[in-house]
């Protein structure tokens, strides 16, 4: 996996370009929750601001997101990915009662479905981000709210949170996401820290590019083409 | 793995602890000049056996089931949920289905930890004679 990285990192042109590092020269290591991450020598680069990176693979894809000076979760799942379970019950045993909420009121089972594949890969997303693994942040700790046209947001699941403090001590909400249809096929999740510093409206944007690469022989910017619906 | 749980699957000797030592010399130790006694002391390690082969078939079934393996994919103790091909959704959905086969809860920490069929057959058997 790690040689996957390395080669999706060093075919990256905007590190080349942009930083005058060689990225042959990364070294990776792993925190203690097992999260891989870039060995970063500050003192010896000419970039300012470490480089963070997290992946995600699907049967069919792998998605690497690289951000500068904020650590990022990914992921990425097939937009018709079934499941074995009923989409209630799996919400209900590892979701929040307003994620439930939400989707028990979806009343078609493939849009229901949808949705229920989109607040999973924002949580995951969000869970790598942390970086401290599935139990740092468990899923019914922590709600997202999913509404057209606003802004997705984060929010500790006040009823847990409060009663017992096991679970909850490493939420924090200071997160963004976006969440976008890769090739009308998949559902990708990006989650890095916000750090604007307490601006409520989303005035400054999230700056996502997207590459289709192809590892050491091309790499084709695609968001803001078809390939790449952000849908919020 | 040592786990420090109710069940005892396997025997040692018990670990015995002296008590009321008073000055020994090695030289001079004969029954007669020691006022030590030996004490049993109630065992403080257990070290958990393999998993029940029923629960480790028991478990092969329902991963089976969940990821849809070809036909022939041997799945055995051993065998490496990641390698199967699980992936996050899989795998939680792999727990609820041991979650209502076996009538108990895994906590998301006892999870994480799970790589192999035998892993999760011994937190199951765990799990089970601890309720």
């Amino acid at each position: 996996m790690l040689a996957s990285v390395s080669s999706l990192v060093q075919t990256n042109k905007r590190l080349d370009t942009d930083a005058n590092i060689d990225p042959r020269s990364f070294e990776f290591k792993k925190n203690k929750f097992g999260k891989p991450e870039i060995l970063w020598q500050s003192d010896e680069s000419s970039m300012e601001w470490p480089l963070h990176f997290n992946i995600s693979h699907t049967s069919s894809l792998i998605a690497c997101g690289i951000a500068m000076d904020t650590p990022i979760g990914i992921d990425v799942e097939e937009k018709k990915r079934k499941t074995v379970k009923s989409i209630l019950s799996l919400a209900r045993r590892y979701f929040t009662p307003s994620e439930v909420d939400y989707l028990a009121k979806i009343s078609d089972s493939d849009a229901q479905q949808k949705e229920f594949i989109k607040l999973w890969t924002l949580k995951e997303a969000y869970v790598k981000a942390l970086g401290r693994g599935f139990s740092g942040a468990p899923f019914n700790r922590f709600s997202i709210q999913l509404e057209t046209n606003s802004r997705i947001q984060i929010s500790k699941a006040a009823k847990v949170c409060n009663d017992s403090a096991s679970g909850c001590d490493y939420l924090s909400e200071n997160w963004r996401f976006a969440l976008a249809e890769l090739n009308s096929s998949y559902y990708m999740s990006v989650c890095i820290e916000d750090n604007s510093r307490g601006f409520e409206n989303d005035s400054v944007p999230l700056g996502l590019k997207v590459w289709k690469t192809i590892p050491f022989i091309e790499d084709t910017l695609v968001s803001g083409t078809d390939a790449v619906k952000l849908i919020t | 793995m040592a786990a420090i749980a109710g069940s005892a699957s396997a025997s040692f000797a018990r670990p015995v602890k002296a008590v009321n030592v008073s000055s020994v010399s090695i030289a001079g130790l004969r029954k007669d000049n020691v006022s030590f006694r030996l004490q049993p002391v109630p065992q403080r390690f257990t070290v958990v056996c393999a998993a029940k082969k029923e629960t480790v078939d028991r478990v092969c079934d329902i991963v089976k089931k969940q990821l849809v393996l070809p036909e022939g994919t041997e799945v055995s103790g051993a065998s490496k949920f990641t390698d199967l091909g699980a992936d996050s959704l899989d795998t939680v959905e792999i727990v609820m289905g041991l979650e209502e086969a076996f009538k108990i809860t895994v906590e998301e920490s006892s999870a994480q930890s799970i790589a192999t069929v035998e892993d999760a057959a011994e937190l199951i058997d765990n799990l089970v004679s601890a309720k």
